[in-house]
């Protein structure tokens, strides 16, 4: 049991705008186990997006209930859930998010920053060089994010996400903003990453970089279709 | 046409999106504006607009100006002869008009009105060309010496004394005893020159031979009057300074002859000043008018520079849009107009709110500065205002515009949508951020602390303590209503017989016969017969029960009894101030002062000094130095005609109920006045208290403006920051890392703008340092702390305010492009 790092049960997710209510999300359960590489894929307006950010509590569920390494996060305070997903979650965006104002160094660092108690300045160094190392940008440490391109950004978004240890990777569209080239290059590093044992849920358009995960759900209107995850654990 | 106003159509609907923003511009700018146009139409109306008088231009004011042995000015004033004789010589003017102003009891009316009242020759109305609603203006036979008893009312007279009655001409109303016939009445618009004192209108105009001043005075050279006035016209071919050297030896002649016999004006002379009408009534109001106008243009730059932020967060804001325009063929000048549009809806709006300020504006100086600030009944929304407003509006809309499109880079557009990184948008640096913060917090630091400094002044001289009490004190002046005044020893026993039944009045604690201090001293020159040194000390009559009555404490020697009073003695009382005059030990008891008669004054007591607020102290030659106001009290005499009451507290008495009590006694007697002494004070305090309601507004104002203008940097700011913020959260970043990281980005900021106010103050220091030294002291500094905190909270509070909505909501909020 001990190697589940995330179980879902029952998800939904309603959103109430004016007069009108979407069910983005119905009855989702899913079960992601250490060192799994599970894709999220389906249809525009299915619903990943919306399930990426209650898996990375950036979001509420409806109703449902959430756990991650045995904690029950189903009902989290704002501060609450900052530190979870300070611990326990690394995120890579569609669009990089990086902050532009700060070197590539201290964007890597920032979570660091934000941990409850803050590591020493050595530990902090080394963990960064070494996340930059991983994903090959040891030599643009010192460089602005607006200096590099978009797939340079995402691979530092991708060593952001990994320099606090997290449980999970949670990754939304890795490559939808970059051309083939870079894409692939970013796809690369985290089959690389997984290959060394970290555990990464992806969502993506792209049928190709689908296939790469072990475990692949599809999503349609709100709701898991296949269900190949049970079919992997019997 | 169609295309601009498409384009307003357009810009309106975008405003109509971002209520805030239009709200936050609307009321800064029209505020602002709004006081601006205000003091540029007073500014223009005292400073250039030309008086409403045919030949306004040689329209000038003659003044006697006495001189000392020391070649100083003692005062500006004529002798009643002095005047008559300048009147009648009829020199350098081509026509002219003598006045005395006064006030008087309509007895004749059923309230007995207390009105004012100027004595004028006919010439005056002529030259003023004074426009009537009914009736005529003075004529040829009730010139000077005519004894013609008429009257002219004024508009307002008419119609609040008389209720406008139709029938007022051939009326009669009596005045100290004389019967007037009503022959006129001024126009509603007619404008009264104020040449006495600013705000007084003159209520009922009579011929000058019946004026208040007594035979002794309408013969002597020794009393000057200040309510006796010279107005006419110029001789064409007189300039000014001929006029004065044609005037002076004329005057001075006659005044040398009329006073040769009176030593104390050994040495003495009479200089003549002539003056434009127009300087006379603007007085000091110039400096005022200009101050107020800097003032309005100090707020209108800090409003200036919110705005300028808002605009070009604005322009941020709108990058991406305007980067889709540029890709399908917009090109700068599109961009301009476009953004055009929207400022010169706003700056419309603006305006109009203004023009609405500013006719609130005028009617608000109408009701309260119309003490402080000449001619302000014409204050009108006029040409020279509607123009203002249109180049302000011009200019302003062009201004924010081009601000704002000079902040987009036309090239940059288009790699704004191709990187569409939503992180890495074109937005206002850093930088700009910064320094537009700091300028704020300088600019706010700056004016609330001078705003702070100036209320504290003016509350310090409301606060002031007078030494003496007014509490429940009631000043009662008496009306004769008799050509011929009674003499001392005819009014003796009216008094007593008046005091009787004041002092039976059941409201009435004490009775005093003898004025209240703030109903004024007047000066008095006095010889030490020791040495023969001249004093002009404040001198005022006062009875045995005076000093008790205020609470003025006799410091050394004895009070006044009734003795005194009845055998007429020539006993005198002085303050501190007048005795370190007299002696340098202040040790003055027994000491001999002359009035000129021949039997001198002997000093039997010294009293505590008192401030009057409002009376500035006139140094004493510049010789000895300036302590307090020197003062001296006489004893009044049993047939004086001013009291003092002081009433049971919870009471009152009526203005009537006292008129009949003085009828009772002798039929001739009307109140004159009746006031209370807090009244009295209040009015004294008249332009302190506008001070502090006016910088307590301003203040309220800058710190309301500087507030809105942080709150909208630093509103924007954050939320050009919001996917940074959301990011932040979304590896970790708690409600207190990003409001910890805010205040500490923009505390820098802050700092800077902190140092920027003191380096302001600095130069202001180098630059004005003899109006700032005396007011560097250590009590500053409980104002600087206090300036510096306002402006820390208010800085806090725009710092958590934008930021609470995207703290307080789950990071997915902040990460999604729209609301
Ligand atoms: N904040 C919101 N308010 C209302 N409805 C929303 C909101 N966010 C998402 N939705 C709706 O929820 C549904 C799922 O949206 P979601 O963004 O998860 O789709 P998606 O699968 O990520 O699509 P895409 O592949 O286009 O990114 C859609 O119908 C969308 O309109
Ligand atoms: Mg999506």
């Amino acid at each position: 049991m001990t190697d589940i790092k995330i179980e879902m049960k029952n998800i939904g997710k309603v959103f109430e705008t004016d007069d009108v209510e979407t069910h983005a999300l119905k009855d989702v359960d899913i079960v992601i186990r250490a060192g799994e590489y599970v894709s999220i894929s389906g249809p525009s307006g299915c619903g990943k997006s919306t399930l990426l950010s209650l898996l990375g509590l950036l979001d509420e569920s409806t109703s449902g209930s959430y756990v991650i390494e045995g904690h029950d996060v189903s009902h989290l305070s704002l501060d609450e859930a900052a530190h979870i997903r300070n611990e326990k979650i690394g995120f890579v965006f569609q669009s990089f998010n990086l902050i532009d104002e700060i070197s590539v160094f201290d964007n890597v660092a920032l979570p660091l920053q934000y941990k409850k108690e803050i590591p020493t300045d050595e530990f902090i160094k080394e963990r960064v060089e070494a996340c930059l190392k991983m994903v090959e940008m040891s030599h643009r440490a010192d460089h602005k994010p607006n200096q590099l391109s978009g797939g340079q950004q995402q691979r530092i978004a991708i060593a952001r996400a990994l320099v606090a240890d997290p449980a999970i990777l949670l990754v939304d569209e890795p490559t939808g903003n970059l051309d083939s080239q870079s894409g692939d290059t970013v796809m690369a590093v985290l089959a690389e990453l997984n290959k060394n044992g970290t555990t990464i849920c992806m969502v993506t358009h792209d049928a190709r970089y689908a296939d790469m995960a072990k475990i692949q759900l599809k999503l349609l209107d709100g709701q898991i279709v296949n269900d190949e995850a049970l079919k992997v654990a019997v | 046409m169609r295309i601009l106003i498409r384009q307003h159509k357009q810009a309106w609907a975008s405003l109509k999106k971002k209520p805030g923003f239009v709200l936050t511009v609307l009321m800064t700018m029209g505020i602002t504006l709004g006081a601006l146009l205000c003091a540029i139409t007073l500014n223009y109306l005292l400073l250039v607009e030309p008086l409403p008088y045919p030949d306004q231009d040689r329209l000038f004011v003659a003044e006697h100006g006495v001189t000392g042995a020391k070649k100083e000015t003692k005062g500006l004033a004529f002798t009643y002869p002095g005047l008559v004789h300048l009147y009648k010589s009829k020199a350098a003017f081509e026509q002219a008009a003598i006045m005395s102003y006064g006030e008087d009891v309509i007895v004749s009316h059923n309230s007995q009105p207390l009105v004012n009242t100027a004595y004028i020759t006919p010439e005056l109305h002529q030259i003023l060309a004074s426009p009537l609603a009914l009736g005529r203006m003075f004529e040829a036979s009730e010139a000077m010496d005519t004894h013609n008893p008429v009257a002219m009312l004024s508009y307002n007279t008419w119609q609040q004394e008389f209720n406008g009655n139709v029938d007022i001409l051939e009326q009669k109303i009596n005045i100290r005893g004389v019967s007037y016939r009503i022959v006129g009445v001024l126009a509603e618009h007619f404008i009264e020159p104020e040449l006495e004192e600013i705000g007084r209108e003159t209520q009922v105009w009579l011929p000058f031979d019946f004026n208040s001043a007594g035979e002794g005075q309408r013969q002597s050279f020794g009393n000057i009057s200040g309510n006796l006035k010279f107005i006419g016209l110029l001789n064409k071919e007189v300039s000014q300074s001929q006029a004065v050297q044609l005037l002076t030896p004329l005057v001075n002649d006659r005044w040398q002859e009329g006073v040769a016999e009176i030593s104390f004006f050994k040495g003495w002379s009479i200089d003549m000043r002539v003056r434009p009408v127009k300087e006379v009534m603007l007085g000091q109001s110039e400096s005022i008018a200009i101050m107020l106008l800097a003032g309005v243009v100090g707020l209108v730059l800090i409003a200036c520079a919110n705005i300028s932020n808002l605009f070009m967060a604005r322009t941020a804001e709108k990058q991406r849009q305007m980067a889709i325009q540029a890709a399908i063929g917009a090109t700068k000048k599109h961009l301009f107009k476009a953004m055009l549009a929207e400022t010169s809806i706003l700056m419309f709006m603006s305006i109009i709110l203004a023009l609405v300020i500013a006719k609130s504006g005028f009617y608000i100086m109408q009701q309260y500065l119309g003490a402080v600030l000449p001619r302000v009944n014409e204050l009108s929304l006029n040409p020279i205002t509607f123009g203002c407003a249109v180049l302000v509006t011009v200019v302003f809309a062009l201004f924010f515009a081009k601000l704002s499109t000079r902040m987009i880079n036309y090239r940059a557009l288009n790699t704004t949508l191709q990187s569409s990184g939503k992180g890495s948008g074109l937005q206002v640096s850093k930088k700009t951020r910064q320094v537009l913060i700091a300028s704020q917090v300088a600019l706010a630091t700056v004016l609330v602390f001078a705003n702070f400094s100036l209320l504290k002044d003016a509350v310090k001289t409301i606060n002031a303590p007078l030494g003496f009490t007014t509490t429940n004190i009631s000043t009662l002046r008496l009306n004769f209503s008799s050509t011929d005044s009674p003499s001392q020893e005819e009014s003796i026993p009216i008094m007593a017989g008046i005091m009787e039944k004041l002092e039976a009045l059941p409201q009435v604690e004490s009775l005093s016969q003898s004025g209240s201090p703030l109903d004024g001293f007047y000066l008095r020159a006095l010889t030490n017969v020791a040495n023969n040194e001249r004093y002009t000390p404040f001198l005022k009559g006062a009875d045995q029960r005076y000093f008790n009555m205020i609470e003025q404490p006799l410091l050394q020697g004895d009070n006044f009894t009734r003795v005194d009073r009845q055998d007429g003695n020539n006993v005198m009382i002085v303050n501190q101030a007048f005795a370190k005059q007299l002696k340098a030990d202040g040790d003055v008891l027994g000491l001999q002062l002359s009035m000129g008669g021949p039997d001198p004054h002997k000093i039997i007591g010294i009293v505590k000094d008192i401030a009057i607020p409002g009376e500035t102290a006139i140094e004493d030659d510049g010789s000895a130095e300036y302590t307090g106001v020197p003062r001296a009290y006489v004893a009044s005499r049993l047939g004086a005609q001013t009291f003092m009451l002081k009433l049971k507290s919870g009471q009152s008495v009526s203005r009537e109920q006292l008129g009949k009590l003085l009828a009772e006694v002798d039929s001739r007697y009307a109140v004159f006045s009746f006031n209370s002494a807090d009244d009295i004070l209040t009015q004294r305090l008249f332009s302190e208290i506008t001070t502090a309601v006016t910088t307590a507004v301003l203040a309220g104002l800058v710190f309301l403006l500087a507030g809105i203008g942080l709150y909208g940097i630093l509103s924007y700011g954050t939320q050009l920051r919001r996917f940074e913020l959301g990011a932040r959260m979304a590896i970790g970043a708690t409600k207190q890392h990003l409001v910890t990281m805010i205040i500490n980005d923009n505390a820098k900021s802050v700092l800077v703008g902190f140092i920027g106010s003191v380096v302001l103050f600095a130069l202001a220091y180098i630059g004005l340092s003899e109006y700032i030294q005396p007011f560097l002291t250590w009590q500053v500094l409980p104002m600087i702390v206090a300036t510096l905190i306002l402006i820390t909270l208010v800085t806090l509070f725009a710092c958590y305010w934008p930021l609470r909505k995207y703290i307080n909501k789950p990071a997915i909020f902040s990460l999604r492009g729209s609301d």
